[in-house]
């Protein structure tokens, strides 16, 4: 599976893609098939929003506790928030899915974030 | 043809170019010419002695010690930012003012931005070709954002440490 | 302390008049992200993991109350209450909106602060010894000379485009506080027998992917000639250090590639051809001194009666003193250092009230005059030894007395993956783990020096090269890793340190920390410092002990 994420232009704020809208909450992302087309066109889409958002990117998922978790460990950071304050970011309002982010197991850079290395 | 703009007693102006640019793989233009170091060593002779005004384009990496003979008979040195990053040509317009004591026109030329102009304007440079469609009055606002300057330049502005002497 | 002046002032209000403009622009959609990027960093501001991070200069680590609580104040404001200091002694910033960095570049200069350079390729902020002013060891306040390249350096028109970032220290004391070797020039201030005070000229020391500790390319530079100096170095490095490739860029790559000889020889010919007309004339490094003349000092017994009488009362703060006071320069003085490494929290991290503290504590005690130092702590350089009790106290009862200078808990850490957008690996929870390992301060005095310092990934922005342990978080296929490092110093016996071993699992490091605290207090003689052991055994016995822990 995938998600769409960006940090929000304004203020820097981790932001996921759900159905043309920017959400705060991984919890309330959109995810898609590893090889849903969709997913190649909204971020075609976020990447044309330079006023909105900064690099727009896709990051694969993994299954955590029967839910879905960013697979590599520095974007289940940026779904939290810090690991040394547990009260800073999104972690912060607790909940199911973030206890499945917290608890993730996964060893992998994200696909999207490769490409945006390569890209630079 | 990008918009030129001349620094003149201090006044950013939009400019027409009496110049032209000509490239290694072309022929020679009419008239007043800008060519390539390289160009300029094998025809800059014949060229002068045709009466014409010649400038010669320095890339970033060729250094004006390369010109110090030569610069009595040009009009313009145009030195290239291959990016806005590359802070060499900053050096040879320095250089061509304070050590050479150049009096033509020192030119930047490639990806020259008005976030840099105050540098620029500093260094030596007197005419621009901006990248980013600076108007002459943005390029004017931006060369003289600041009132005061820290350091010794080509400019020959008072450093903070002149000006507090008074 | 220096006193900005309406120069110094305006200086600030043009950038930040002209950041504003900036940020205006992009907000409009009338610069790109690719064009705006360079503006912002040249204004310390970054886009990190969560939010923006925003980097405020303290030049050479210098603070005044005032100053101190402003900081704590833009961090209650626009952050979540607390901010985090560097190993530039700078403050950086973590939970900051873009919108709002304007009025915040506006707050700052009210108080004579800013955060011009420190990003980007350009000087960056230059740093000294903390105890500067303070100490008897040195032979000139190296914050004159520092003052001095901060104008120089600050919208230098030629260097603020240079191959890559550049960083400037500068020490008067034997006993190096400010890593000067390991910097692109290090500057250590002497006195020549006849008196006259000079500069030895360290070049091309540096961290990151390829760690060197810098030569000399001069013994003795006189100090009035220092700004002609520097522009010879940086123009050098400015026409020929290379562009082609952001890992070789820095200074230490071009002196490395010409040889220290041949790097020398073209900075002496750059220099003979500037001439002496780039200097500052002597009037203006006549009133950068006397800005820094501490005339306010009492005539006091070297002795306290109050001082000694509280050792002898509170065993806690008796150990206090063992570890965070040093000696002044004037009887009755101590240097009082604050440490930002609790057991358990995160090292460089204060909050605005702890801030405040500092700050009402420096104006009650302490001449008005705070210093952050490169390992990430707060001195006050100049208190009574009469009122260190009350200042032990104080910061007691903010939480940040811990008794820890010098010792195995005062480690270094980067904000690492937590934070950074460039990290490959945490260092903060790293650096939580070994301090909890070493929590009991008995053991941690009796182990002595031992400088342990943590880079989330190869910038080595946590100088894990220069630990007497280093610790680099790598990415082992989304895994974070832990390269162990041995021998190193930043200190007047630089050296960088040498592997000790295959990368260990994140859960695996503190243990092994603890493991090569064990195999020095079994091999080391005594007045041996974990590294002098090192240094005599070599790798071997500690390399033994780890790996074989590990299977």
């Amino acid at each position: 599976m995938k998600a769409l994420t960006a940090n929000r232009l304004l203020d820097g704020e981790v932001v996921f893609w759900n159905a043309g809208q920017w959400v705060e909450r991984f919890a309330d992302a959109q995810l898609w098939a590893d090889d849903d087309p969709a997913a190649i066109a909204a971020e075609a889409t976020a990447k044309n929003q330079p006023k909105v958002v900064v690099d727009a990117y896709l990051i694969d998922l993994v299954e955590s506790e029967g839910l879905w978790a960013p697979l590599s460990y520095r974007e289940r950071i940026r779904a939290l928030g810090p690991s040394n304050h547990l009260h800073h970011g999104k972690q912060a309002e607790g909940g199911a899915v973030i206890a499945a982010l917290q608890h993730a197991h996964g060893a992998a850079r994200s696909t999207g974030r490769v490409n945006l290395i390569k890209r630079k | 043809m990008p918009t030129l703009i001349e620094l003149k007693d201090g006044v950013a102006k939009a400019a027409e170019d009496p110049f032209t640019h000509v490239a290694d793989d072309q022929d020679m233009a009419s008239g007043d010419v800008i060519v390539s170091l390289g160009r300029f060593q094998a025809e800059g002779e014949g060229l002068l002695s045709e009466g014409r005004r010649v400038g010669v384009r320095l890339k970033a990496e060729e250094e004006v010690e390369a010109l110090a003979y030569d610069l009595p008979q040009l009009s313009v040195v145009a030195l290239e930012f291959p990016k806005y990053r590359d802070g060499r040509a900053y050096t040879n317009a320095r250089l061509l003012r304070e050590r050479f004591h150049f009096k033509g026109e020192v030119r930047a030329v490639g990806d020259v931005l008005r976030e840099q102009a105050a540098f620029m304007v500093r260094v030596g440079f007197d005419a621009f070709e901006p990248a980013d469609d600076a108007s002459s009055n943005e390029w004017q606002a931006a060369a003289h954002r600041y009132r005061h300057v820290y350091q010794r330049s080509a400019d020959g502005r008072a450093p903070a440490f002149a000006e507090r002497e008074g | 302390m220096y006193q900005y002046d309406t120069i110094d002032k305006a200086m600030l209000a043009d950038r930040s008049a002209e950041f504003r403009g900036q940020v205006a622009r992009r907000l409009a959609g009338e610069l790109t992200e690719d064009q705006f990027k360079p503006l912002r960093l040249m204004n310390g501001l970054y886009l990190q993991l969560h939010a923006y991070m925003l980097r405020v200069a303290i030049p050479y680590g210098s603070l005044n109350p005032t100053q101190l609580r402003k900081l704590a104040w833009i961090g209650r404001t626009y952050d979540k209450g607390y901010g985090h200091f560097t190993t530039r002694t700078n403050l950086q910033f973590h939970w900051i909106k873009l919108a709002d960095t304007p009025d915040i570049l506006d707050h700052l200069a009210s108080v004579d602060m800013h955060a011009i350079q420190t990003s980007g390729n350009c000087i960056r902020n230059t740093t000294t010894d903390p105890y500067a002013g303070a100490t008897a060891e040195e032979v000139d306040d190296p914050r004159v000379w520092a003052e001095a390249i901060r104008q120089w350096s600050t919208f230098h028109p030629e260097f603020s485009f240079l191959p890559r970032k550049f960083k400037i220290a500068i020490t008067a004391a034997p006993k190096d506080r400010t890593a000067a070797r390991v910097h692109d020039i290090g500057l250590v201030l002497k006195r020549a027998r006849d008196g006259a005070l000079g500069f030895e000229v360290i070049v091309g020391g540096g961290m990151g992917r390829t760690p060197y500790v810098g030569p000399t390319i001069r013994e003795f530079l006189p100090v009035n000639r220092l700004l002609s100096y520097l522009e010879a170095i940086l123009r050098v490095y400015n026409r020929h250090g290379r562009r082609d490739n952001i890992y070789k860029a820095r200074i230490k790559i071009l002196v490395a590639a010409l040889g220290k000889d041949e790097f020398a020889r073209q900075v002496e010919a750059e220099w003979a051809k500037i001439g002496e007309g780039a200097d500052l004339p002597d009037t203006e490094l006549a009133r950068i001194r006397g800005a820094f003349a501490q005339t306010n000092f009492e005539t006091l017994p070297a002795q306290s009666e109050a001082f000694e009488a509280a050792k002898a009362a509170k065993p806690a703060f008796a150990r206090f003193v063992r570890n965070n006071v040093k000696p002044h320069k004037r009887p009755g003085y101590g240097i009082v250092e604050i440490s930002l490494k609790g057991i358990g929290d995160t090292p460089g991290d204060a909050t605005s009230e702890q801030m405040e503290v500092v700050a009402d504590l420096a104006e009650q005690y302490g001449l008005g005059d705070i210093r952050v130092t490169h390992e990430q702590n707060l001195v006050l350089p100049h208190v009574k030894l009469d009122d260190v009790p009350a200042v032990w106290a104080a910061l007691a009862e903010a939480g940040i007395a811990t008794p820890n200078i010098n010792l195995v808990s005062d480690i270094i850490a980067c904000p690492g993956l937590d934070y950074c957008a460039l990290a490959n690996a945490r260092a903060i929870p790293i650096a939580q783990h070994i301090a909890e390992k070493f929590r009991d301060q008995d053991r941690a005095e009796k182990i002595g020096e031992l400088k342990i310092k943590i880079s989330g990934c190869i910038n080595a922005c946590g100088h894990h090269h220069v630990g007497h342990i280093g610790i680099l978080g790598v990415d082992k296929k989304g895994e974070e890793f832990y390269q162990l490092t041995l021998g190193g110093s930043g200190a007047e016996d630089a050296s960088v340190g040498s592997m000790l071993g295959p990368a260990l699992p994140y859960d695996k490091v503190a243990d092994a920390v603890d493991t090569l605290v064990d195999v020095y207090l079994r091999e080391r003689h005594d007045g041996e410092r974990f590294l002098d052991t090192f240094r005599r055994t070599g790798v071997t016995p500690f390399k033994e002990a780890v790996y074989a822990d590990a299977h």
